[in-house]
């Protein structure tokens, strides 16, 4: 359990401080760009899945960087604790403080006078904001480049505003500001299926 | 030493997967989004049920439209602006409230929310009772109200701005949008018009060479930046950096080389993805015996989307030079989030943004009058890419002299 800490610590204190910094910006900005009170279910839902739910672009994708540098991760691969539980302790880890970043959040909107199902809200976009984070994690893992990481979930991102659930289908991220949770379970299923692929190939790279 | 560079840049870029990448997502934004508005448009013919809509601009019509909607919001206390695309209620407090009912007096003669509420009943009431053309009631028409009678056209768009101003701007109380706030149904005349101006004055292939670099915009304001970090961070990630920094070449050969290999290499993908709509229309155009301009994509992808492509990759290498980390994908990415969401979708109001967007073959004449104001924004765009890879050439003469290293040590793993 110690050993989960510690390197929970130093991924806090070393590696993603700046990914924390810009996710708080981003939050703190958004009264500034978009209303955050006074909000119908519809318009929350919006502002959730396609603002908020961003941050598991910046938080998850990072999870293999600090083994990036080869020389590095040969020498962590050596440890007698495997590469992959690294990589999931990280993960646990950073999947926390997304689920912190959205809870103030929708605190926030609540207390902004937001009608919204408290509950149902939270997890959706959490769904979402797993798998936006995981197609580039899996994208990470496959390719060992963190720009075609950013890049896939970015991209998908942008063909769900543009396309709409047409060709997105049950993989449509924006469902819960039509009325539709449905979309929100396959989410998270491609998210935990996503995850594993990306792990899997990171560590079958030496 | 630069001709050498630019086509060993060329292969690098050739070799690069994120390039291949960028060019898949390119395809797939052609054939989905692009795919179905090919089809070539065909003559109005007269007996048509209906030619579409169109904006006004009859003074009258847009101070009924826009000072109705600020009878509607004053009513409710219900004031709603887009600063970036979002909805975003506006509460305003009692003096900012004191002004828009001074507003509201001087333009519509009504005085107080009493009476605002009034000719909101009145006007829904009337709405939701009038039986259209068939007899049939018909749904409720936004709510338009008579100026008063002394008000003049240039005295409502001040007080308008005014009040634009008091709601922190993004309202549709705007220019640009009060002035899109009245549409009318267009006629058979109107729509040949319109049509005439498609294969006469854009010779049809302008207009879809337009709506091409619309929907490839999107995608060309953030793809460059994926490929500028990747080559700024190809050396660094390969340890070859210092072996690099000690060469001959001068370091604006060698930045300005990577810049314009990228941007030959983007600009490629573009005019051959172009010779397919082309060719549909070059066929539609010589057995309609229209006279089509087959230079009008080349024209539109050097004139339109190369500012974007320059501007997304020239932060790109900048930031990447700077930073040595991929900081610059965040930030382009919030960059094009609020480009996309700010921008008028049909054109004849581009603004000075990143991706001009103007989704519709049609609308030439909002393309004609407005044309100083995007070249404008093109020319600007230019003009910052051309100064962001100088500066990226003098922080990359500094490294390879020794004397800039940034201790960024919060990013510590965020480089390679």
């Amino acid at each position: 359990m110690e050993s989960v800490w510690q390197i929970e610590k130093i991924n806090l204190k070393h590696h993603i401080p700046l990914h924390l910094l810009v996710c708080i910006l981003l939050l703190g900005i958004s009264p500034l760009l978009m209303g955050v009170a006074n909000l119908s279910a519809e318009d929350t839902a919006k502002v959730l899945e396609r603002y908020v739910a961003l941050l598991g672009i910046i938080l998850i994708i990072p999870v293999f960087l600090p083994e990036q540098d080869k020389n590095l991760r040969d020498l962590v691969y050596a440890k007698y604790r495997s590469a992959s539980s690294v990589y999931l302790i990280r993960l646990l880890g950073n999947g926390c403080l997304l689920a912190l970043f959205l809870g103030g959040y929708l605190w926030m909107l609540r207390r902004g006078n937001c009608t919204f199902p408290t509950a149902a809200y939270f997890l959706g976009t959490y769904a979402e904001m797993l798998f936006l984070g995981s197609i580039g994690l899996c994208c990470y893992g496959l390719f060992d480049h963190l720009v075609a990481g950013y890049m896939a979930s970015m991209v998908y991102y942008i063909t769900a505003l543009g396309s709409g659930p047409k060709y997105l289908k049950m993989f449509y991220p924006f469902s819960m500001s039509m009325g539709s949770y449905t979309e929100k379970f396959w989410l998270a299923a491609a998210a935990i299926a996503l995850t594993g692929i990306g792990i899997f190939f990171r560590c079958r790279r030496k | 030493m630069f001709g050498q560079l630019l086509i060993k840049e060329c292969k690098q870029t050739f070799k690069s997967l994120i390039y291949w990448l960028i060019v898949l997502v390119l395809l797939f934004d052609f054939a989905t989004q692009l795919g179905g508005d090919t089809e070539i448009r065909k003559e109005p013919q007269k007996g048509e049920s209906g030619y579409g809509y169109r904006s006004s601009d009859d003074p009258t019509l847009i101070m009924k439209a826009t000072l109705g909607s600020l009878v509607e919001q004053f009513a409710y206390d219900r004031f709603v602006t887009y600063p970036i695309g979002f909805y975003k209620h506006v509460t305003l407090n009692g003096k900012e409230e004191k002004q828009i009912e001074e507003i509201l007096q001087k333009t519509t003669g009504l005085s107080g929310r009493a009476e605002a509420e009034q000719a909101v009943s009145d006007w829904y009431e009337a709405q939701n009772t009038a039986p259209g053309p068939d007899g049939a009631i018909m749904p409720a028409k936004s709510m338009e109200i008579a100026p008063a009678p002394d008000l003049t056209y240039d005295r409502f768009s001040a007080y308008m701005d005014e009040v634009d101003s008091i709601l922190g701007g993004g309202s549709s109380y705007a220019k640009d949008a009060r002035e899109h706030s009245a549409s009318v149904p267009m006629t058979y005349e109107e729509a040949m018009e319109e049509y005439r101006e498609l294969t006469e004055q854009d010779r049809l292939t302008g207009g879809y060479a337009r709506l091409f670099s619309d929907y490839m915009g999107i995608f060309l304001g953030v793809l460059p930046v994926f490929l500028a970090v990747t080559r700024a961070l190809r050396d660094k990630r390969a340890g070859m950096q210092d072996l690099i920094y000690t060469r001959k070449g001068s370091s604006f050969a060698i930045i300005a080389s990577r810049y314009t290999a990228m941007l030959v290499m983007l600009v490629l993908p573009l005019l051959a993805l172009s010779l397919l709509p082309l060719s549909d229309c070059l066929r539609y155009a010589s057995s309609a015996g229209i006279s089509a301009d087959p230079f009008a994509y080349v024209k539109y992808i050097f004139g339109w989307l190369l500012p974007t492509i320059m501007t997304a990759a020239a932060v790109g290498m900048f930031l990447t030079e700077l930073t040595d980390t991929a900081l610059a994908i965040l930030i382009q990415g919030a960059w094009w989030f609020v480009s996309v969401f700010t921008g008028a979708l049909h054109g004849g109001a581009y603004g000075w943004n990143l991706i001009p967007r103007h989704n519709t073959v049609m609308n030439w004449s909002g393309y004609h009058d407005h044309f100083s104001q995007l070249a404008a924004n093109r020319i600007l765009y230019v003009f910052l890419s051309v100064i962001l890879v100088v500066l990226t050439v003098l922080i990359y003469q500094q490294k390879r002299k020794g004397r800039y290293r940034l201790s960024w040590n919060l990013s510590g793993r965020l480089k390679k």
